[in-house]
């Protein structure tokens, strides 16, 4: 039999290439989807963890500053704690290299003579130059071999408006011991790095190193009655949990977009086994009848998907590498810029993570080819000789199908009801009954809908009427096309949705003419500051009449951390500074807080209630005033007086300015000006339109990758409108025979089968639009308010979805051509004397 | 490996450091503080000490402070790790009748933060922070006639808090307190001691206090370089003869274990030094003890001759193991313990044996 399963596998695809080539192509988008953004997902935090367990390896607690830094002095403290086996310091300031490709520098200044383990390359380091040579830095091998430096490089940085000039005086090799660590991490002294990068008296963290045994809940209470609010206290892998948490949102959304296109691969699957077996039944019935069971013939089935989910999985896997690789520059933006997170420098694929890729593919074909499989089991010997009575039964299950699909549509709501966007799965299980209806929903309505078309003439419309007739088949493609098709008008109506709630909320917000802050602002948060000698020449230009500064950090509220800013909101505006989602305030009220819209979801808060802070010395509450919309960052954010942040919360610096200009200038013609006036001060200059498309272009970027996601789901859905019709063409090559021996000629064959294709696209592009409106419904109203805490809102882009309707009636047109044209050659001779 | 590597390259630290001088200007009391530009400074406090309640509890203990100079001159930082040294601190307690040998040791840089040296005239002349775990501090005062010294580890159970009070004067290792290490006038140190200091205070271990009584001995030594290039390590001798004299002697070993330089002091009754060259006393050893820990493998009795003074008598350790070994950067390691001097004249002591073990230079 095993010989025999090669042989007609042979046969097979020379006889049906291009069915054998679209079933495979189907499920290697699939595997290749998954497996993309599995690798993505995977490394995402890749870099966070390899540079963390680079420095802090060895320690079994992380002391985190909360305000952001702790006081230096605490650390002598950490070190006398009974349970501890050592401690060490670490000051971390990412600063900007000042050069035409301005990457960012991880710096972390070490105490040397501590327990830090830093894995040097080359030969010893000479300590006292760390010490006293000034400037003195390592930097890991890999960053000198891609920048071309060697020791002795100097290095020109940033950090807020304050310049240094860096020394390389080693190179390291975090890399090699821990494979992820980012090639920017740099290692200096700490006493170099708070001089010349950050200031005295501060570290950001301590890593504790416990005594072997020591009971480590007793060692964190007595660190935690030492450090009381100014320090978090995590272990290694409750700070990888944190950022985890922090991206979590971010990466179910690409899995769950990933797993659709798996999941119509799936269907694509489905049609090419029933393909198989459209051709292969009087295969089957002579095999049975010459004495081979059930279970040989089944076997030959199932040996046909699993080869053709290994050659998809060997396929798709390379493919999801590569989709992997073409995208981390976008998801690495992401990750810098939204979630201030490390970039992805390079992708680790683990060895399980093949056989992660092989079960999704062999899964995926399997689960396509799992109903009709089933179905050739249950025939006999008689029937597989014989034409199909298939259509016929799934017609008498249409309406019960039917009912099913509707129930799931009744869930859906009744989901919603109960849990409305509190439950953060709920959408998702939305999403699932969604995906779930269409299919179930589909052969009735194409029932329904083609039994009412007239019928004029034996061409196009008796094409589509007869996809109603055809319904072990056209569901599946109308029913893939439909979800792909939901997807793609879902996500598009979302982000479509998104931009203009952000474009209005931008509007709104930013006020001031320009905005300046510096190159490391990003990254460096508190540590980039703006000098305050800067600020006053910046005043001092004739055209600026006001200036609003603005000091932020990032704050802890219930264990939660959020960005928390103060702004001296000196100037008058026309408007109110903030667009409130409730509470009604005009301008930032001096004694209270507003807070923005998703750190208030989260935390349940509302107007009238406090907000508690970790503050220095101790909580420190704020009453609420407002609830603003804020689209910044899922993070969360809060506002309060400059004044009351520097009363509550100590002095500091002040990370961006607001200039307003006088209402004759030109704000880009200003920003001219001041670029020249400091051209040799690191800061970055946006006029308020400059800003503004700068946000949209963050926000393009953040969205690039579920573009990629849609059309490759809906590519895989027109494929398997071609793949249906092959399957059709070949499956009636009796009818067609007869209706050519009745005189038909080959155009009215080619324009039903043109007609089959555009009906089946229809269908699709009608049942994806309404699903696709729920779809959208359930990502705005439910996943991103669960998720991201924001409201958005709904805007139908019109044009958009219209536009895309058209390309995918276009594509099933064009995909339907191919099968026609098959259709068409049939001859009459293939008339056989059962089929009349 | 990497601490290791670090810590070595301290002594290839290079830069205009100060060297010892024949004609070293001192200055007491204020030469008992630290020396900057020098590469290497230690006091180095030994002594034999009896629980004042139980006679048969004897104890011998060892607290020493180094300053390791990294740079040979500040540098302007705004900061307050900006350091020129590190600070090192060993001490130890042997119980004598048990023959437990309890190590403790600091190793931290130069900061406010941490550990660091005062100026004269302040009492304090160096302090650090305990081992990681330890509340508490180490600490080194003058005290006008003495130095009084205190080391804690709360993890070890061990602990001692002791005054010294000089029973005899200041005597120089040395004519002028240049010691010479080699014939190579480069290897050599400022060095001094006080070789009889009464000693009262708190000693505990393993969770017991005493409170204790004894004599100590005190060496200060300054040098940026302490060994010359063939040697690697040194065997040193501190006795306290009941007769009322004091030895020092000094030998300097290569790496064949042979004796390239050797120098001492015999300190009369009065405190009156006279200076020994290598041809003056003898040294055999009559055993020796591996450690199980390090496989080391150090005398552990010796005999020494010293015609001229008419002394000939034996050295036994009072315990075998008193090596101390340093889990911390550098991971050095070398045997300092109590003695006892018997045969010809009887009394107690200190050796000291660094160097010995594969590879185990003393980076100084």
């Amino acid at each position: 039999m095993i010989r025999y399963f090669f042989r007609a596998l042979r046969a097979q695809l020379r006889g049906g290439v291009l069915l054998f080539a679209l079933s495979l192509f189907g499920v290697s988008i699939g595997v290749a989807s998954v497996v993309s953004i599995q690798i993505i997902n995977l490394n995402a935090l890749g870099a966070f963890r390899g540079s963390m367990l680079a420095v802090s390896g060895s320690a079994d607690l992380i002391l985190l500053g909360k305000m952001p830094t702790l006081p230096e002095t605490l650390y002598p403290e950490v070190l006398a704690t009974p349970g501890v086996a050592a401690a060490w310091p670490l000051y971390r300031v990412d600063v900007t290299l000042r050069d035409a490709d301005p990457i960012v520098l991880e710096v972390i200044g070490v105490d040397f003579f501590t327990a830090i383990d830093v894995p040097w390359e080359g030969e010893a380091v000479d300590v006292s130059a760390a010490l006293g040579q000034s400037g003195w830095v390592a930097v890991t091998a890999t960053l000198a071999r891609e920048r071309g430096w060697s020791v002795g490089e100097r290095l020109s940085v940033s950090i807020g408006t304050r310049t240094a000039e860096l020394v390389v005086g080693a190179l390291s090799d975090f890399e090699k011991a821990t494979p992820l660590a980012s090639p920017r991490l740099a290692v200096m002294d700490i006493a170099q790095a708070q001089s010349l990068l950050g200031s005295r008296g501060q570290v950001d963290q301590i890593d504790v190193k416990l005594v072997d045994g020591v009971d480590e809940a007793a060692v964190v209470a007595a660190l935690d009655r030492k450090l009381g609010t100014k320090a978090m206290i995590l272990t290694p892998e409750q700070r990888e949990e944190q950022a985890a948490d922090l991206l979590s949102a971010f990466r179910l959304n690409l899995t769950a977009l990933s797993l659709i296109s798996l999941f119509v691969g799936g269907f694509l699957v489905f049609s090419s086994t029933q393909a198989a077996l459209v051709r292969r039944r009087t295969e089957f019935g002579l095999l049975r009848s010459l004495g081979a069971t059930h279970r040989q013939v089944f076997g030959l089935l199932v040996g046909d998907v699993a080869l053709l989910g290994l050659a998809g999985v060997a396929v798709g896997m390379p493919l999801g590498y590569l989709g992997a690789r073409a995208n981390i520059d976008r998801v690495s933006a992401t990750l810098s810029n939204l979630y201030l997170l490390e970039e992805i420098h390079q992708l680790v694929v683990p060895p399980w993570f093949f056989v992660l890729g092989a079960a999704v593919g062999l899964a995926g074909a399997g689960l396509g080819a799992l109903a009709p499989a089933l179905e050739l089991g249950r025939k006999d010997t008689r029937s597989l000789l014989a034409a199909f009575s298939l259509h016929a039964r799934v017609g008498e299950k249409a309406p019960r199908w039917f009912a099913a699909g509707v129930l799931c549509v009744l869930a859906i709501v009744g989901v919603y009801a109960v849990a409305g966007d509190r439950w953060r799965p709920a959408g998702f299980v939305q999403a699932f009954l969604l995906i779930c209806a269409i299919p179930l929903l589909t052969p009735w309505l194409v029932q329904l809908a083609t039994s009412r078309l007239p019928v004029r003439s034996f061409g196009l419309a008796y094409g589509v009427k007869g996809l109603g007739r055809q319904l072990q088949t056209t569901p599946v493609a109308v029913a893939a096309l439909a979800i792909a098709v939901s997807m793609v008008v879902g996500v598009t109506t979302m982000v479509s949705s998104f931009r203009d709630t952000l474009d209005i909320w931008i509007e709104r917000t930013i006020q001031a003419d320009i905005y300046v802050s510096t190159p490391s602002r990003r990254r460096a948060a508190s540590h980039a500051t703006i000098g305050a000698d800067v600020i006053e020449r910046l005043k001092r230009h004739p055209a600026v009449t006001h200036v609003d500064r603005l000091r932020q950090f990032f704050a802890y509220t219930n264990g939660r951390r959020f960005s928390l800013a103060g702004v001296d909101a000196s100037v008058p505006v026309d408007r109110a500074r903030f667009a409130l989602l409730e509470g009604e305030v005009e301008e930032l009220p001096r004694d209270s807080v507003l807070v923005g819209e998703p750190l208030a979801r989260k935390e349940g808060l509302h107007v009238g209630d406090d907000l508690v802070v970790d503050g220095p010395d101790g909580p420190v509450s704020f009453p609420i005033a407002g609830i603003y919309y804020d689209y910044s960052s899922e993070l969360g954010s809060a506002f309060l007086h400059l004044d009351t942040m520097t009363e509550r919360f100590g002095g500091g610096t002040v990370a961006s300015v607001a200039l307003y200009l006088a209402p004759d200038s030109d704000a880009d013609d200003v920003v001219d000006e001041l670029r020249v006036a400091f051209q040799a001060t690191p800061l970055s200059m946006r006029s308020n339109r400059g800003l503004r498309e700068r946000a949209m272009q963050v926000f393009d970027q953040t969205f690039a990758i579920t573009r990629l996601l849609r059309y490759m789901s809906l590519l895989i859905a027109v494929c398997g409108v071609a793949l249906t019709l092959i399957v059709l063409a070949r499956e009636r090559t009796s009818e067609l025979a007869l209706y050519r021996a009745l005189g038909a000629s080959r155009l009215q064959i080619f324009r039903i089968y043109l007609g089959k294709g555009l009906g089946i696209g229809a269908a699709g592009i009608a049942l994806g639009s309404v699903a696709g409106v729920a779809f959208a419904l359930i990502l705005i109203y439910v996943v991103n308010r669960a998720f991201f805490g924001w409201t958005i809102a709904m805007h139908w882009p019109l044009g958009l979805l219209v536009w895309q309707s058209a390309i995918v009636l276009l594509a099933s047109s064009v995909a339907s051509v191919y099968p026609a044209i098959i259709a068409s050659r049939t001859p009459a001779t293939e008339l056989r004397r059962e089929d009349l | 490996m990497t601490r290791v590597a670090l810590v070595l390259s301290l002594a290839l630290a290079a830069g205009e450091w100060r060297v010892a001088v024949p004609e070293y200007p001192w200055s007491f009391p204020q030469d008992h503080w630290a020396h900057d530009g020098y590469r290497t400074e230690w006091w180095y406090l030994t002594g034999h000490l009896q629980a004042e309640s139980d006679r048969t509890r004897r104890f011998g203990y060892q607290f020493t402070l180094f300053r390791i100079g990294v740079l040979n001159e500040p540098v302007e930082l705004d900061s307050d790790w900006a350091s020129t040294s590190v600070i090192m601190g060993h001490a130890a307690v042997t119980d004598l009748a048990s023959g437990e040998h309890v190590f403790a040791e600091t190793f931290y840089r130069e900061t406010p933060l941490l550990a660091s040296f005062s100026d004269y005239p302040e009492s304090r002349i160096g302090w650090s922070r305990g081992p990681a775990g330890t509340e508490g501090l180490w600490s080194l005062d003058w005290n006008g006639n003495g130095f009084d010294v205190a080391a804690v580890d709360t993890r070890q159970g061990m602990s001692f808090r002791l005054e010294t009070n000089a029973d005899k004067p200041l005597v120089f290792q040395g004519p002028g307190g240049f010691s010479r290490k080699g014939t190579d006038s480069s290897a050599a140190s400022q060095y001094y001691s006080f070789t009889r200091l009464a000693t009262t205070g708190e000693v505990e271990l393993d969770g017991e206090r005493f409170s204790v009584r004894g004599e100590s001995w005190m060496d200060k030594e300054f040098s940026s370089s302490h060994l010359g290039e063939n040697q690697v390590g040194w065997d040193w001798f501190s006795l306290q003869l009941d007769d009322g004299r004091d030895v020092m002697l000094y030998l300097m070993r290569t790496a064949d274990g042979s004796v390239d330089y050797a120098s001492g002091t015999l300190i009369d009754g009065q405190g009156v030094a006279e200076y020994l060259t290598m041809g003056d006393f003898v040294v055999d050893v009559l055993e020796t003890w591996t450690s199980p820990s390090t496989d080391a493998r150090y005398p552990s009795r010796w005999r020494v001759r010293l015609p001229s003074a008419g002394l000939d008598f034996e050295l036994r350790g009072l315990a075998a193991d008193q090596e101390n070994r340093s889990r911390l950067p550098g991971r050095v390691y070398y045997w300092e313990g109590a003695v006892e001097v018997s045969g010809g004249v009887t009394g107690r002591g200190f050796v000291e044996l660094a160097g010995y073990g594969d590879g185990n230079r003393p980076p100084v």
